[in-house]
């Protein structure tokens, strides 16, 4: 077991229970550099020299106060603002409902919908606000290192914009899915909507938007008035020939359009999921194209460098051959001058 | 203690970089931008831990050298990690006049001294920004951290500690207390990290024992001094009160000199070996480097490439123990595996372009939607796969390069035969006199062992043989003075150590025709398969975590820091075998090593640790210099 004495044992232990349990393996100095700070000062006062503080308290308050920091710390905070509207209103915004209607947290539509707005429009505001500083970074002339600084701070406050974004369209999607399923389970019977008493397939306990109940009801409505009024017209037939019929023909297109329009608008709502979750796909491919316009552009440039290179290569090749033909003509030139310069010479002798 | 050491280093190095709070798990979180000034000591104990990506990801903006020219930039807090040493504090005075930044945060490496301490103060007090400095600490971080269970003390100024600078006839008694200083520190900086204090061994008589007794005097003033003690708090964490300790064991350099010098098989040590490797990174040049037809023609334009191999490369932790050819395997099945995932990926458009008809099936469409996110989500995973098979592709070819043009098999079956002392099927003189087979360092490097590992000196008349054949090849003979001399010390000490019997069995000539996706063709490299067997290192670790009897081992000398009587006794107290080891060689030491440490080590934990980190050349480097003296 352990090898120390049992003393040791017992000394560890009120160690550990004296001493806060804390992961810390650096040890804190600050409060030994303050006392240093102490012990500088006396020892300075003691010598004799005395420091101008007050002149630089007041130079190190009027210390530019540059810009860039206060405004990227504003923009952090909107962005925090929204991060905590969203999550406050999450459970509202994204629950399918119970089964009592009369949830007072439950959020209608109407809200949903000004919620996503109101995040839209902020989430433009914030990117806006965060090109526009990059801008006045790349303008401004400073340093090199505080134009990294600066971009990287800029980056920084993307992501985190990027992160609560996705947060947003997170519980968008889940809405809108949430939405087209229940479209589908709770759809309406199709075709022959006039057939009285067909059993609706509806479960009257899911929560409906407030035109799905209306359509209902005012199907359900024209389905009894029209039920009372054949029994009505039934029983008076005999008075008017065309009307009752007219009359019934009109109820029966009436449906007919009715539930046509109920079809639409079923398709529309399906439409919309399809669109959102297209729309996401687009973005993640918008920004691998984007990922790669970059790469495009540098294998531009380098294929507009080696068309150059090759022209300029075309070029010396042809002085090349020009410079060798024109070498090879001296050649012969003085070859021929050499022989004719011997056979003058052998003639001159003979 | 169930996290590794560089699992507790990177927390305390994020603890740090958080301003020295816990980092918070939230992961959208506001984002406090800072800045971080290191020294190269910093440096160094960074890189291998943390990347820029995961730098920036915590807020970090700017790194910058500390003795760099460094602009003002206001409103942002400074991180500094750095050595205490007097240019530092200087430099750091100077920023603090400069005002360069808002708030300071010092972290110093090792502990600071006061005197130091009260410099700055009295800069901050010059300069009025006492109030900037927000916080100092000393974090006890001083040594770099490779591997889950390997550690260097320092990659700067190795050569301050180097095996040279211990073993040299010149040293004087100041130099040797600076060293074991520097060494001890930074011991103790890794215990801190640890959390633990360990039961200490070492042998007599060398310097491993000098690091011993100051290495356990400076723990046991640590441990008595109650208000300052550093290993209170966290070593006993809640759940985790361990009643083991774990065993250092210290070990020298001296004791087996043949090691450094083998050439060697598995993946890691061999591009240790043969490539430019520094801090998990490896340094190569691309384009035909070692092609010795091309000499003749226009240099290839050579590009300089850097690699990092990391903890996060599955393939890399999986392989870098494997022998060469198990690797060139893998990486092959890599690849397949990764072809087939990018084929899947391409089918999934033609899914796409026929589906789009039907409408009434909207959870066909919606799971079709759900693949193509999964598909495109996937993509960077692929991606970085792809890197990391094309990086492994690249070095291994080049290893393969260098031991194909040296014929590092041969040398590698060669020495093993030496090592364990079994038949030798050719001559030393066969191989030295050989023109093709490798370079003059690694005919000094078989030689050598042959010297080292043999029972008697070879006669006067084999060994002016063998220095002619070496000079012929161009081999500078001074190493092998210095060897002479530390046999001849050696012998007066303990039997010269044995290396285990292993045996090579090489499965013949293995050439394979590759199919057209692989680039290796490992015709004429023998298929060497590696027999388990046991370095000096690791079977003296295997005594003392065992306390099995050996006559090697049973003359160790035992400290605990713990035990309020410093005692001298060399009775161990504790008769059960350890669970947690951690070995450290004074003077230098290497992979092959370390691997055969993580061989051994199934089931127990072993921490190995060297003073410095080198390979065959670097030490056949620093023999020369002490040969030459």
């Amino acid at each position: 077991m352990m090898t120390s004495s049992p003393d040791d044992v017992s000394v560890c232990l009120q160690r550990t229970v004296s001493r806060c349990s804390c992961l810390d393996m650096a040890v804190d100095i600050t409060v030994l550099f303050k006392a240093s700070v102490k012990t500088v000062k006396t020892r300075n006062k003691a010598i004799g020299i005395g420091f101008d503080s007050t002149k630089d308290e007041i130079f190190k308050r009027s210390r530019p106060k540059s810009g860039f920091s206060p405004r990227a710390k504003e923009v952090i905070t909107n962005i925090t603002k929204l991060k905590d509207f969203l999550l406050q209103h999450r459970k509202d915004y994204v629950s399918a409902g119970s089964l009592l209607s009369t949830d007072h947290s439950r959020m209608t539509d109407s809200e949903r919908d000004q919620i996503d707005q109101d995040a839209q429009i902020f989430m433009r505001t914030c990117s806006e606000a965060i090109k526009q500083l990059r801008n006045e970074v790349e303008k401004q002339v400073t340093s090199v290192q505080i134009k990294e600084h600066r971009g990287a701070v800029l980056d920084l406050i993307e992501m985190y914009l990027k992160g609560v974004c996705k947060l947003y369209s997170e519980q968008r999607a889940i809405r809108v899915k949430r939405m087209v399923d229940k479209k589908r389970l709770s759809r309406l019977a199709p075709e022959h909507p006039s057939r009285v008493g067909k059993p609706k397939e509806v479960e009257p306990t899911q929560e409906k938007s407030v035109k799905e109940e209306s359509s209902e009801k005012s199907v359900f409505e024209v389905t009894t008035t029209q039920n009372n009024s054949v029994n009505l017209w039934e029983e008076g037939k005999v008075e008017d020939e065309l009307s009752p019929e007219e009359i019934q023909m009109f109820e029966q297109e009436n449906q007919r359009l009715v539930s046509e329009m109920n079809n639409m608008v079923d398709e529309v709502r399906q439409i919309e999921g399809k669109v959102v979750e297209i729309s996401r796909l687009q973005e993640i491919f918008a920004e691998k194209v984007l990922q790669q316009e970059t790469e495009i552009d540098s294998i531009h440039q380098l294929v507009v460098g080696a068309t150059e290179n090759v022209k300029e290569g075309n070029e010396d090749i042809r002085e090349a051959i020009k410079n060798n033909a024109g070498f090879r003509v001296w050649i012969l030139f003085f070859l021929v001058m050499c022989s004719f310069s011997l056979l003058f010479l052998d003639w001159y002798d003979s | 203690m169930a996290t590794s050491i560089r699992e507790k280093q990177t927390a305390a190095l994020k603890r740090m970089l958080n301003f020295n709070t816990p980092p918070l798990k939230n992961a959208a979180a506001e984002p406090v931008w800072k800045v971080l000034v290191y020294d190269r000591f910093g440096q160094d104990i960074i890189s291998p831990l943390l990347s820029v990506k995961e730098l920036r990801d915590m807020g970090i903006t700017l790194h910058l050298l500390l003795h760099s020219d460094r602009d003002p930039i206001p409103d942002v807090p400074a991180i500094y990690f750095l050595m205490p040493t007097e240019e530092n504090i200087d430099r750091i005075c100077q920023d603090l006049r400069n005002q360069l930044y808002e708030s300071y945060y010092f972290n110093f490496i090792s502990a600071i001294s006061r005197s130091k301490l009260e410099d700055i103060a009295s800069a901050a007090l010059a300069a009025n920004a006492v109030s900037q400095v927000t916080k100092v600490f000393d974090q006890y971080l001083n040594f770099i951290t490779l591997e889950d269970d390997m550690f260097i003390l320092c990659h700067q100024n190795k050569e301050l500690i180097s095996y040279h600078a211990i073993n040299r006839a010149d040293i004087q008694d100041t130099d040797m207390e600076t060293i074991m200083d520097t060494i001890v520190d930074s011991l103790f900086c890794f215990f801190v990290t640890l959390g633990a204090v360990p039961i200490i061994r070492c042998p007599r008589g060398n310097a491993a024992e000098m690091v011993a007794v100051k290495l356990d005097k400076k723990l046991r003033e640590n441990l008595r001094d109650a208000r300052n003690s550093l290993f209170t708090g966290d070593g006993m964490a809640a759940g985790q009160f361990s009643f083991q300790r774990p065993l250092f064991v210290l070990a020298d350099r001296n004791m087996d000199m043949a090691t450094p010098l083998h050439h060697t098989w598995t993946y890691q040590a061999l591009i240790h070996d043969v490539l430019d490797f520094h801090l998990n990174r490896v340094m190569m040049e691309e384009g035909g480097a070692t092609d010795a037809s091309s000499a003749g023609a226009r240099p290839k334009k050579k590009i300089k490439k850097m690699y990092d191999l990391t903890a996060a490369d599955r393939f890399w932790q999986k392989h870098k123990g494997s022998p060469f050819p198990e690797v060139a395997e893998s990486v092959q099945e890599e690849l397949d595996t990764y072809r087939a995932q990018e084929d899947e990926v391409k089918r999934l458009k033609s899914i796409m372009g026929l589906e789009g008809e039907d409408e009434g099936a909207i959870s066909m469409l919606s799971d079709n939607t759900a693949k193509l996110t999964s598909a495109v989500s996937s993509l960077p995973e692929l991606l970085e796969k792809k890197r990391l098979i094309d990086l492994h592709t690249n070095v291994a070819t080049a290893v393969l390069d260098h031991i194909k043009s040296r014929k590092l098999d041969v040398y590698f079956e060669y020495e093993e035969k030496l090592m364990s002392k079994s038949t030798l099927d050719k001559s030393l003189l066969d191989i030295i006199s050989d023109p093709d087979a490798g370079t003059p360092e690694d005919k000094m490097r078989l030689f050598l062992i042959y010297y080292i590992t043999a029972q008697q000196p070879p006669s006067e008349f084999d060994l002016d043989q063998y220095k002619k054949a070496l000079l012929d090849t161009g081999c500078d003979l001074s190493p092998l003075t210095y060897i002479k001399q530390w046999k001849a010390f050696t012998k007066m000490a303990a039997t010269p150590a044995n290396y285990g019997n292993s045996g090579v069995k090489p499965m013949g000539l293995f050439s394979r025709v590759m199919n057209t996706g692989s680039q290796f063709v490992m015709e004429g490299v023998k298929n060497l398969v590696l027999k388990q067997h046991n370095l000096p290192v690791t079977r003296i670790l295997d005594n003392l975590m065992e306390m099995k009897s050996h006559p090697e081992t049973d003359d160790y000398r035992y400290f605990d820091p713990k035990m309020l009587r410093g005692s001298e006794s060399s009775i161990p107290r504790n008769k059960n075998p350890f669970q947690e080891a951690i070995v450290f060689v004074v003077g230098g030491g290497n992979y092959i090593e370390y691997q055969n440490l993580v061989d051994y080590a199934k089931g127990r934990r072993v921490v190995y640790g060297c003073s410095e980190l080198f390979n065959a050349s670097q030490f056949i480097k620093q023999l020369s210099q002490l040969g030459q003296k």
